[in-house]
């Protein structure tokens, strides 16, 4: 698995690819920083569509809301990535490739899962130092005071927003793992994987509000946005545990059992 | 039909048969409900030969490779490669090769990229990368992304990420099949380069004629079962050697079959020539003995050859029967 770990981390290591990368934190720092002290409004308490406050940043996590915004945002970046990624390994027959030189299969999955959150977790901590970076930068602008940022409970909150969207990710990377790994096809697990979780859920939501507290898109949701009417944070995390376990599981035990056939 | 001789490294005379077979399977087979892709297959591949696996396609030849390579479990049968069992491909892969359905890498890294990532997932060294893309004659080209890579230089790649960890066992899936005719000629060669010492090598092919050259062993399936397996030079033995002759006067054609016929060698008469079946003798010691036995009785020959059945036409004869069945 180790070996897994470190070629799936070699395959990240291009410099263009890593250039992207950067570039792409920077404008997601630059853009929830913005979107959010822009709209920030003048009232204590956070507007219901998710703005801030020139309150609430005012206190000790003011510095990463612009980033758990973000970070809301990009679950379903994730969940494209990683059925892109996985069902292109079979597409490609790369899959066939390390399989002949890594044949524990399950060890094969686990290190390309692990140095894929990994690498994934690494680009998070970029973007969320680099939106406090640009959340500090854009404070003056609206009078804010960023004393409290650096404060113990400051870097807690940091710290718990990080780790939020970090739940909220891995289990977007699991789910679409899982999918790849079943459909072994990226227009197809792209296909299922964005109408599911976009419009579907959406739709039925619509015409049945318990959805929310049942399917994974929306709980994910509710995840991100730090618990909502309908779904606390707990339930959210029990219940999108349960369908990654079983989703991973049934990849895994799929992947093991499975001809490799092209 | 099936014209498979004992296997066993006892008919390999003057290749260098190494222990226990490298490749050794018991009625493999592999359905895919109710079609037998591979059906009881039975071989043998001494170590350190190169072995044509040959047969038509469709005939089984990937799957069989497949199921060596642990990619597919096998319906029924066993085996061993290289001393470990089948059912156990992490116990023997490491000392093993492969390029199957053809070159599979990562497009967006170049060829020494590609290498340098199945090294490290396999535990190599990626140091020997460097060393694989020259012998492969890739050298200059290693930075190139894989993407632009022609047909043969990918081949030539996956050759390359095969040989990673200096494998006693070379599995290579039609490595010649699509390449250009100086292409399949410097395939040949690279594979001739790489067999020989401890290296066994298992190459497979649809076309007899791309393996004939290079293989000491050979492997013949269609229609996933067994057709032959032996010594190329036993495959080629089973067909019919002749001697055809011809004599300056077709008159004298009765004549000189008469001749034949009193010093002990049976002919046939057939278009205006006369065949000689050589069973075993020394075809130029018969020539030689036909030929005094014709000008002894003052006839004169215009033609005198030794035709064999080509190893092609061999194949072909097995694989049609095969299909007939």
């Amino acid at each position: 698995m180790t070996h897994i770990f470190k070629a799936e981390l070699l395959k990240l290591r291009r410099r263009r690819f890593l250039v992207g990368v950067i570039a792409g934190a920077v404008a997601f720092a630059a853009l929830s920083a913005l979107t959010v002290f822009e709209s920030a409004t003048a009232s204590g308490e956070p507007d219901a569509a998710r703005g801030a406050s020139i309150e609430s940043l005012s206190q000790a996590g003011g510095a990463t809301e612009a980033f758990s915004l973000g970070a809301s945002f990009v679950g379903i970046l994730v969940l494209v990535l990683f059925i892109a990624n996985f069902a292109g390994e079979f597409t490609q027959g790369t899959f066939r490739t390390l399989l002949m030189r890594q044949p524990r299969r399950a060890s094969l999955l686990g290190g390309k899962m692990a140095a894929l959150l990994t690498f994934v977790a690494a680009v998070m901590l970029f973007a969320e130092i680099l939106t406090v970076a640009a959340s500090a930068a854009l404070a003056p602008s609206q009078n804010i005071s960023t004393a409290s940022w650096l404060s113990i409970d400051g870097l807690g909150q940091a710290a718990g927003d990080y780790a939020t969207s970090m739940l909220g990710i891995a289990a977007w990377a699991s789910l679409g793992m899982a999918l790849a790994i079943f459909v072994r096809s990226i227009p197809i697990g792209l296909g299922i994987g964005v109408f599911w979780s976009g419009p579907f859920e959406h739709l039925i939501v619509d015409a049945w509000s318990t959805a929310s507290q049942w399917f994974p898109g929306l709980l994910l949701e509710a995840l991100a946005a730090g618990g909502t009417a309908d779904v606390s944070v707990a339930r959210a995390l029990t219940v999108v545990g349960i369908y990654v376990v079983v989703a991973v599981t049934a990849a895994a035990l799929v992947f093991v059992r499975r001809d490799v056939t092209a | 039909m099936t014209h498979a001789i004992d296997p066993g490294v006892d008919h390999l005379e003057g290749q260098a048969a190494h222990g226990p077979p490298a490749v050794s399977l018991r009625g493999l087979t592999k359905r895919y409900g109710a079609r037998v892709a591979v059906d009881d297959l039975t071989i043998d591949v001494p170590a350190g030969v190169v072995a044509g696996f040959v047969g038509p396609n469709g005939a089984g030849k990937t799957t069989t490779m497949a199921m060596l390579l642990g990619l597919v479990t096998p319906s029924a049968g066993c085996g061993t490669i290289l001393g470990q069992p089948l059912a156990d491909p992490a116990a023997f892969l490491g000392r093993v090769g492969a390029l199957i359905e053809g070159p599979a890498f990562y497009p967006g890294l170049s060829g020494a990229q590609n290498l340098t990532v199945l090294a490290t997932a396999a535990g190599h060294d990626p140091g020997q990368v460097p060393g694989l893309l020259e012998l492969v004659g890739l050298g200059d080209r290693g930075d190139d992304r894989f993407r632009g890579y022609s047909f043969g230089m990918k081949q030539r790649l996956g050759i390359a990420g095969a040989l990673l960890g200096d494998p006693r066992l070379l599995i290579l899936d039609e490595p010649i099949n699509g390449l250009d005719p100086a292409g399949v000629r410097e395939m040949r060669g690279l594979i001739g380069r790489l067999a020989g010492g401890e290296r066994t090598v298992l190459v497979s092919s649809h076309v007899l004629a791309e393996l004939e050259q290079v293989s000491d062993w050979l492997i013949v399936i269609d229609g996933g079962r067994l057709v032959f397996q032996g010594p190329a030079a036993q495959m080629l033995g089973g067909g019919s050697a002749k001697l055809t002759i011809a004599p300056e006067h077709l008159g004298d054609l009765g004549r000189l079959r008469d001749v034949l016929v009193t010093a002990g060698h049976d002919s046939d008469i057939a278009d205006e020539r006369l065949s000689v079946t050589i069973n075993g003798a020394d075809p130029r010691a018969l020539a030689a003995a036909v030929n005094r036995a014709a000008g002894t009785s003052g006839i004169v020959l215009a033609e005198l050859s030794v035709s064999r059945t080509s190893l092609e036409d061999r194949y072909l004869s097995m694989v049609t029967e095969g299909g007939d069945r």
